[in-house]
């Protein structure tokens, strides 16, 4: 009995130690998500959302959020606004292709989550705050994001509006 | 009069009506860019139709209050008003489901002037200009 106390233990530890690599569950996000600026005028969405989406409630920690947004698939809802906004003025979407959001840490709050990340637009990186809620697999919440922050047009800070409130949907099924 | 004018400008609008659903027809063939939630038969229709109406009521109030002047001056403000009226399409924000809203210009621009081709083209079948004002 006394031979095998020890090699048994060596497997309990073995199988134990397994169990400490919990990787938080990925998410693959569907197709029917919704990313929406608005700024009074202009308002209207982004449709090209990619990434990887970590998230487990249980285990936030080892959670994180990094995406994209394609700045070429800006939609205001008129061509005229559609083109000036990829314009060099604007989001120079030629230049800066993609906004990017990667999250470095996310917590509960008392309505949700909250996530505090980097957000990369027109080469600027400032932490962000996203406060959202996960249910029915699906992602919602929204922050403000002030343009001038972000060094877009700061040559016209009163043309248009500076502040824009994004409000983000997105379903997802797991991976 | 006004029973002249009210047929002229109904006309008007049917005419109107069938030059923008043609041109709707032509354009969704030439561009497969569906616009029907904002453009479509009814609303070509009845916007056609509206415009023309409206416009023979203030040709009507011109032509009584300021008789041959208004007819003259009608035409002006009747042109001028359709060229203005080319910003709407260039400016409107359209659903955001819409897809491709940079071809809507091109499909609504055309169509602003169709109400006045038509009034003015159909003005001379009703002689309007030679009615005792």
């Amino acid at each position: 009995m006394r031979k095998i106390t020890y090699p048994l233990a060596a497997v309990i530890i073995f199988f134990a130690s397994a169990f400490t690599f919990v990787q938080s569950q990925n998410w693959k996000i569907e197709d029917n998500y919704s990313v929406k600026f608005d700024g009074g005028d202009p308002s209207g969405e982004f449709s090209g959302l990619k990434g990887t989406i970590s998230f487990d409630d249980k285990n936030l920690t080892a959670s994180k959020f990094d995406v994209t947004l394609d700045v070429a698939s800006i939609n205001t809802g008129n061509g005229m606004k559609n083109t000036h906004a990829k314009s060099e003025k604007w989001l120079d979407a030629t230049k800066y292709p993609t906004i990017k959001f990667t999250s470095s840490s996310i917590a509960k709050t008392a309505s949700g989550y909250e996530a505090k990340g980097i957000l990369d637009m027109q080469g600027v990186q400032k932490e962000i705050a996203f406060p959202f809620t996960f249910g029915g697999n699906t992602f919602a919440g929204s922050f403000e994001v002030n343009r001038l922050d972000y060094n877009i047009n700061t040559a016209e800070p009163t043309h248009g509006s500076a502040k824009f409130k994004v409000s983000v949907s997105v379903p997802v099924t797991k991976q | 009069m006004f029973k002249k004018i009210f047929f002229q400008s109904l006309f008007a609008g049917i005419l109107a009506s069938i030059a923008g659903l043609i041109y709707n027809r032509i354009y969704l063939f030439a561009t497969l860019a569906d616009f029907s939630k904002v453009l479509n038969t009814g609303s070509i229709i009845g916007l056609n139709i509206m415009v023309c109406i409206l416009a023979g009521m203030i040709y009507w109030i011109l032509v009584k209050s300021l008789k041959k002047k208004g007819d003259i001056l009608f035409g002006f403000l009747f042109s001028i008003i359709s060229f203005a009226c080319v910003m709407i399409p260039i400016s409107i924000s359209l659903p955001l489901k819409i897809q491709s809203p940079e071809l809507f210009p091109g499909l609504g621009v055309p169509m602003v002037f169709f109400p006045v081709v038509a009034w003015f083209t159909i003005k001379p079948l009703f002689n309007l200009a030679n009615i005792d004002i």
